[in-house]
């Protein structure tokens, strides 16, 4: 089904739905680059390059979309204030260390392929045309999270730790953003675009089992939508950092700016 | 030059953008089969880091000629790949090249999502002669 095909409130509830996962995934890639050198090996800090390259290339083709609902994405991309993204809360601010950036690939880069699956499994064309191209590149993600992530558990008491309060702070944000409970994300199962939030919850739950086993944790079963949780941004109060934003936007490249 | 790609030699490396340094030459005239002039010659467009064609790539999913427009449809191996646009400006100038091509139109599709399996036997001994296995 294309745009048009859906209900006015269907429509909007879907382009809430990609300007969430778009911006999502914009951000995690700046978050990614940010640890681009620093990182435990060079090598582990220049695969970062390549992850952040996916996620910008997935967000350009997610944003891409918003042409189907008469939204211009150069505007979107290029001139939004960061009180406008949607973006998982999580990503507001750099990672703090290589622990929190494992935690961000296996936990944040997990759940979103995971939403992603839903939706080019669903009904609306585009998503069914463009993310599998996407979940082919994240399968090297996943990989790479969970290798270190083994290696982490594996590793020093005070490593194990510092991973499991990075996935501890990030799983109920970013389940909740990403794969929410409420009256929206209904709306869209209902319309076919996605599967039922608890369904994906649960799957999100069983293939992160293992790994938080490996560090004593269980996933958190079922979080509920935070009193401060703003419907239109998918979101949490809060805006990712002014910095971010204005790399993202391409502040400083203005005049260079060529698409 | 439809064999072009095939088989070509290491020095390629260094070409020019698209290969454009090994293009043919155009057609006089409109070809009896519009369609497959135009296959031949993405056949000669280089990919900007390897030395095998978009064609051999498996970068084109289809081609469709409209009397002188030409619409070509395109994929990339990366969501992100950094040739995007070299590639695109490459498969332009190629067809524009051709005096009876007035205008290309460039559609960048990802569905079915391109892997290596689509690189043809000849790619895949352009890209071993680079010492790239594929």
């Amino acid at each position: 089904m294309n745009a048009r095909d859906f209900s006015p409130e269907v429509r909007e509830a879907l382009q809430r739905l990609i300007l969430s996962l778009a911006d999502t995934k914009r951000m995690l890639g700046i978050r990614y680059s940010d640890w681009l050198l620093g990182a435990p090996s060079i090598e582990s800090g220049i695969a970062t390059a390549s992850m952040s390259q996916d996620e910008w290339g997935h967000a350009r083709l997610l944003y891409a979309m918003l042409k189907d609902f008469g939204v211009d994405p150069v505007e979107v991309e290029h001139s939004r204030p960061p009180a406008e993204y949607c973006s998982a809360s999580c990503l507001d601010e750099p990672f703090a260390d290589w622990a929190a950036v494992v935690a961000g690939v296996v936990v944040v880069d997990g759940t979103l392929s995971l939403a992603l699956e839903r939706f080019a499994t669903g009904a609306y064309d585009a998503a069914r045309r463009r993310i599998p191209k996407m979940l082919a590149e994240e399968a090297f993600h996943r990989d790479f999270g969970q290798a270190w992530m083994r290696r982490i558990s594996e590793g020093s008491e005070e490593g194990r730790q510092l991973l499991a309060a990075a996935v501890e702070s990030m799983l109920p944000d970013v389940v909740t953003c990403l794969l929410p409970g409420d009256d929206e994300a209904e709306l869209l199962a209902g319309a076919g675009v996605t599967g039922q939030p608890g369904d994906a919850r649960a799957r999100l739950g069983r293939r992160l089992a293992e790994p938080l086993a490996a560090l004593g944790m269980v996933p958190a079963a079922d979080p509920p939508l935070p009193g401060d949780w703003i419907a239109s941004r998918r979101r949490p109060a809060g805006e990712p950092a002014g910095d971010a934003v204005e790399r993202a936007r391409g502040d400083r490249n203005r005049a260079l700016f060529v698409e | 030059m439809a064999e072009l790609s095939v088989g070509l030699p290491m020095h390629v490396a260094s070409h020019m953008s698209g290969g454009r340094d090994l293009w043919s030459e155009p057609l006089p005239e409109r070809p009896d089969d519009p369609e497959a002039a135009v296959w031949r010659a993405l056949g000669e467009v280089l990919d900007p880091e390897l030395p095998v064609s978009v064609t051999d790539l498996g970068l084109i999913y289809g081609v469709r000629v409209d009397g002188g427009r030409v619409e070509v449809r395109l994929t990339f191996t990366a969501t992100a790949c950094p040739c995007m646009e070299f590639i695109e400006e490459d498969v332009r100038d190629r067809l524009l090249a051709e005096p009876w091509i007035t205008a290309v139109e460039i559609e960048q599709v990802w569905d079915p999502p391109w892997t290596s399996a689509r690189i043809s036997p000849a790619g895949r001994r352009a890209l071993r002669g680079a010492g790239v296995s594929a």
